[in-house]
């Protein structure tokens, strides 16, 4: 049978206190501010923040929720596609636009991929989405005339 | 010219075609993530140089109005607002399409758009210059409460812990302030990195914490994104309608709710798709069923922003103050032409501005036939492919859409690791709309607030500036009951069950 103690809101007061520290750097910061313009409204703010983040921890304290359904879900793939998306940005201004794209789509698409590789998928799957890179690349860097990095790597 | 002599002009086979073409454009645009209805009427201003201004504006109007309801889309199918106007769309349209209803809900938002679209163009039509001056009789101060409003009622809203939702706003507000300041130039909370010195664009910032968390938890399981109905149930219009119908008086009352923010220079369709959103589910008798797949959710705010389209023209051509920054553009653009806005304009250039209205309430109403197909094409694509190219499409979407806004790598990671942030935050509960419209409405919170804190310290009267206005104390009033009403209304819910227990 579960305690109260597991059914509080352990997670919310965790992110209540990180939030209680985002505030307090805030506050320090807005001291180094010359202007009353400029610390006013981020101080009033920040101190607001750290206010209702004491609240919702005494409020969590005092007053049980009902604890959250386990998932059974991949961590790994999740951060694989962060860390394919977070690549793709920094490969950007070394290999240009389309090849970390290029690079990037390819590896989502395969942790994303639960079905098992046929030889069909294993053609037509990277044709599709390099035809899908290639006409949004078209689309913003020709016709919407967004100058998409070309990469220092390929420019030499 | 008389009134019907305008309808003609706008009626040409020219006119209808620049209609049903920027309608088509602008849906399309609206319904990819990071391409904003800015963008496209800006990326469209050098064709109409050649056109007479009356076309232009039709061409202008109708893509604007057309990406207002594309961005609806995003928001049903990938819970990812295409534009910040469709943040509240997300509450019902993506429950409703997860449990099989994601046609129905696109047909239902197609409608309802053009209601609020043809309400929108309506009062511009007929009570454009008395309607102006109420924007003029909204001071900083207003505005400043009008912000706070928008934000406790998504607090309230979003996902029914108001506390947490008061913190995620509160941290939006304060990720708005990084950057350099405006007036005094001192750099802010960016702690010395040169990635945070140009701020956090909007944009980027929406579709990291509405899209990224999407797609995390797609690729971590192997379960389908949306539920797929073995036969195909076409448009599900007959079902639309007569949900509309059911729901005339919501549809009516988030149109007027929708062209009355959308005058007001600055507020735009997020407030006023929340406003409406509120209004609706606070005048419902089913209550408890918004935010789990209502259809009274999603025509709320799709007739309240689309009306928003309409109703920013007012302030725009009679003012010429823009509304949004889709008018700041267009205005932009009939300067350009020579056609200088101001209280004349209807006087002096009927020609112009009347057929430019006909044009708009014509582009609405093509709106219906071509929403609805780009919509079934679109909702049919995102059922039908495979997550394997589904996941990477709308990655790659997200990366190339966001760094085109700016030209920008840092907005890239910046967007990603909101993202993440959006993901961890809503594991514990925090809803991430609070903070989008946190960011969303900081420059016109702190604006307001600074410039009311600088005339009331000057008065000397701070608590008079503030609390001390009608309109401003008719706002504080709607944020105190969007507040404190759900808490009231439990309380005597609890109490009457007692007492019929008893």
């Amino acid at each position: 049978m579960p305690t109260d103690r597991q059914n509080r809101d352990v997670g919310g007061m965790v992110i209540a206190a990180i939030f209680i520290l985002t505030g307090a750097l805030a506050l320090w910061d807005t001291l180094e501010y010359v202007d009353a313009d400029s610390y006013v409204f981020p101080r009033t703010v920040a101190g607001a923040m750290v206010v209702f983040c004491i609240v919702l921890i005494a409020w969590s304290l005092v007053r049980p929720v009902a604890a959250a359904p386990r998932r059974s879900e991949s961590t790994p793939r999740r951060v694989g596609l962060v860390s394919a998306m977070l690549g793709a940005a920094l490969l950007m201004p070394y290999t240009g636009f389309l090849i970390s794209g290029l690079l990037a789509f390819g590896a989502i698409a395969w942790l994303a991929m639960y079905d098992p590789w046929t030889r069909g998928r294993l053609i037509i799957y990277p044709l599709v989405g390099s035809a899908i890179v290639l006409g949004f690349y078209f689309l913003f860097h020709k016709v919407l005339l967004v100058p998409l990095p070309a990469g220092k790597l390929l420019s030499v | 010219m008389d009134s019907l002599g305008y309808l003609f002009a706008a009626l040409t086979p020219y006119h209808v075609a620049l209609a049903l073409g920027g309608v088509v454009a602008g849906t399309v645009v609206g319904s990819l993530p990071g391409l904003t209805a800015t963008m496209a009427v800006a990326v469209l201003i050098p064709v109409t140089f050649s056109m007479e201004p009356a076309s232009a504006l039709i061409l202008m109007g109708a893509i604007y109005t057309g990406a207002i309801y594309g961005g609806a889309y995003a928001a049903i199918l990938l819970n990812t607002p295409g534009t910040p106007s469709a943040i509240a769309t997300t509450f019902d349209g993506y429950p409703m399409a997860k449990r099989g209803d994601g046609d129905l809900a696109i047909t239902l938002a197609c409608i309802a758009s053009v209601c609020g679209g043809l309400v929108g163009a309506l009062f511009l039509l007929s009570l454009a210059p008395p309607l102006a001056n109420v924007a003029l009789a909204f001071g900083p101060v207003e505005y400043f409460w009008l912000a706070m409003l928008g934000l406790t009622l998504i607090s309230a809203l979003s996902q029914g812990n108001l506390l947490k939702g008061l913190i995620g706003a509160s941290f939006g507000l304060l990720l708005s302030c990084i950057g350099v300041a405006e007036i005094s130039a001192d750099v802010r909370l960016t702690f010395g990195s040169q990635t945070l010195l140009g701020g956090i664009e909007v944009v980027s910032a929406l579709i990291g914490l509405y899209c990224v968390p999407v797609l995390i938890d797609l690729v971590a399981t192997p379960d389908r994104h949306l539920k797929v109905e073995a036969a195909s149930r076409g448009f599900r219009l007959h079902e639309a309608l007569q949900s509309s119908w059911q729901g005339k008086v919501n549809l009516a009352r988030s149109s007027v709710i929708g062209t009355l923010v959308g005058i007001l220079p600055g507020a735009g369709g997020s407030i006023a798709g929340l406003v409406a959103y509120a209004e609706a589910r606070r005048s419902s008798k089913k209550p408890e069923r918004f935010g789990c797949g209502e259809p009274d959710g999603v025509q709320a705010t799709e007739s309240a922003n689309n009306a928003t389209v309409g109703g920013g023209f007012i302030p725009t051509l009679v003012l010429g103050i823009p509304g949004t920054p889709p008018d700041a553009v267009i205005l932009g653009a009939l300067l350009i032409q020579g056609v200088r806005t101001g209280p004349n304009l209807f006087t002096e250039h009927g020609s112009i501005v009347y057929v430019f209205i006909w044009g708009l309430l014509i582009a609405t109403l093509l709106m219906l036939p071509a929403g609805m197909l780009i919509g079934r094409y679109a909702y049919r694509s995102i059922v039908t492919v495979p997550k394997a190219m589904l996941v990477p499409t709308v990655a790659f979407m997200t990366l190339i859409g966001t760094y085109a806004i700016r030209n920008s790598i840092s907005d890239v990671v910046i967007m990603i690791v909101l993202g993440v942030l959006g993901w961890i935050l809503g594991r514990f509960g925090f809803s991430v709309s609070p903070v989008v419209l946190g960011l969303i409405l900081g420059s016109i919170a702190e604006q307001g607030f600074v410039q009311g804190w600088i005339i009331g310290a000057a008065a000397e009267n701070l608590w008079g500036e503030f609390f001390g206005r009608p309109i401003a104390l008719g706002i504080v009033a709607f944020i105190l009951l969007s507040l404190f009403s759900p808490l009231l209304l439990n309380r005597l819910r609890l109490k009457r069950e007692l007492a019929s227990a008893d």
